[in-house]
């Protein structure tokens, strides 16, 4: 009876060996929580920077176009397509995981400007950290012959860029901002102070839908309107195609502010095309 | 009647009883592959690979969470899960034998053939697969290598725009597989 009892049990033993040793493992997700980083999908709306921040090593190159008003002399301008666009060519590079920056240049007066984004706070999936902020620095130099000292050719953009990803289709984010001009105009004011609103509204992994606006607050240059672009992302992996209709010709912030003299609403706006590639090095 | 059950159990002692110490598991593989599209390639990375073997049996079972493959630009990885339809297909796994024989009292590098079932997918194929197995200090050392045909496994390339991805994607793995406690 002993015997038979050892050997029994020894049989168990070497059955449960033998199958937790021949069992399939069972297949178990990783579980990690995830920063939504790609939220937005560009580094920029249309003009407005979003908290959207490239991986490490890579590098975004943005050819960005704004052409003449679209409504006026729609023939003979082919609306606003012949008019000399605003072009703004550049490249941003990710430093880190949270920090970028980068240089462009615009063939409106030259401007040649340098730009940093670091991301203070990301938004979480598990929601431990609810929103996503992202502070931005932006110098832009004239580099046009207008036979001014070169302390009188500088601009500055200043921003925190507060956003949230709603749910899988929308985002939203609201950009204090405050820009200055060390040199201007009759007219103009060195400081200008805004709240950008931006929103993007994905209708598929590859179409998205985004609006931006600038509001200014207090003191504001003669003649200047809040700008206003609309417009469809398209996502194809490594490019991001944004095509849009703005109020604006400027693709740095403090000009749309300062600069901008049409009226969304009133039928003012041109098209813009934006090209956004990322390479990994 | 006691006899028997005697025999029984020096038959049990005496037959080459199955040990936890030659059993290895991994929960931090390395896995990439290698693609290319025209002027460009990229590789996609993931140390999240999970294996088992088990010499005994010569079992050899291997998966990786297709989430954790990072290529180093979030929207293409968001592009590939969608490819790969990771929702529904959380997983690239292999399940299947050791033919080759290996000697785990040796400290050299082994050339090793598995055989059996790679999924990804949904979809399952059998693949025969070579390698190299190394008893270290730290485990069993795995390294293999293959070409997938992603048509076989009736994964659609984006061909998008600029884009269109070869068919073929190479694969490998890297693994230290401590013994088993």
């Amino acid at each position: 009876m002993k015997l038979s009892k050892i050997a029994l049990l020894s049989f168990v033993f070497l059955v449960l060996c033998v199958s937790n040793l021949q069992a399939q493992m069972k297949r178990e997700r990783y579980q990690t929580v995830t920063t939504y980083d790609s939220a937005f999908w560009t580094s920029t709306l249309y003009a407005q920077s979003t908290t959207h921040f490239l991986e490490a090593r890579n590098l975004n190159a943005t050819i960005m176009h704004s052409f003449g008003i679209a409504t006026s002399d729609v023939i003979q301008n082919l609306f606003g397509l012949d008019t000399s666009p605003n072009v703004r060519l550049g490249v941003d590079y990710g430093i880190t995981d949270r920090w970028q920056a980068g240089f462009g240049r615009s063939y409106f007066l030259n401007v040649v400007d340098l730009r940093s984004k670091y991301a203070l706070l990301r938004q979480k999936s598990d929601g431990s950290v609810p929103l996503s902020l992202a502070i931005k620095g932006d110098l832009g130099i004239v580099t046009e012959r207008d036979r001014k000292p070169f302390k009188d050719d500088l601009s500055t953009l200043l921003s925190a860029v507060f956003s949230r990803r709603f749910n899988d289709m929308w985002n939203f984010q609201l950009s204090p901002m405050w820009a200055h001009f060390s040199d201007t105009g009759q007219g103009e004011v060195n400081e200008l102070f805004s709240i950008g609103l931006g929103t993007q509204v994905h209708l598929s992994k590859r179409f998205s839908l985004a609006a931006e606006y600038y509001p200014v607050l207090g003191d504001r240059n003669a003649g200047t309107k809040n700008a206003f672009a609309i417009g469809l992302d398209i996502q194809t992996g490594g490019h991001v195609f944004q095509l849009f209709l703005t109020s604006s010709y400027w693709q740095l912030e403090q000009y749309v502010l300062a600069q901008n003299t049409d009226q969304f609403s009133a039928g003012d706006f041109r098209f813009g095309f934006n090209i956004n590639r990322v390479f990994g090095l | 009647m006691d006899k028997v059950i005697l025999s029984y159990i020096v038959l049990l002692f005496l037959f080459p009883v199955v040990s936890p110490a030659q059993a290895f598991k991994t929960e931090t593989g390395h896995v990439e592959f290698h693609s290319t599209v025209p002027l460009h390639s990229f590789t996609g990375k993931s140390n999240h690979l999970v294996g088992k073997i088990s010499l005994p049996d010569s079992t050899v079972d291997f998966y990786v969470d297709v989430h954790t493959l990072k290529t180093g630009i979030g929207m293409r990885d968001d592009d590939m899960m969608e490819t790969l339809d990771a929702e529904n297909h959380s997983f690239a796994d292999f399940y299947g034998k050791l033919i080759s024989s290996f000697d785990p009292t040796s400290s050299n590098v082994q050339k090793a053939t598995v055989r059996g079932k790679f999924s990804v997918h949904g979809v399952s194929k059998q693949v025969m697969i070579n390698g190299t197995m190394q008893q270290t200090e730290k485990g069993l050392q795995v390294k293999a290598s293959w070409t997938l045909d992603m048509t076989d496994y009736k994964i659609k390339p984006p061909s998008i725009l600029f884009y269109r991805v070869s068919d073929t994607v190479d694969i490998s793995i890297d693994a230290t597989l401590p013994n088993v406690k």
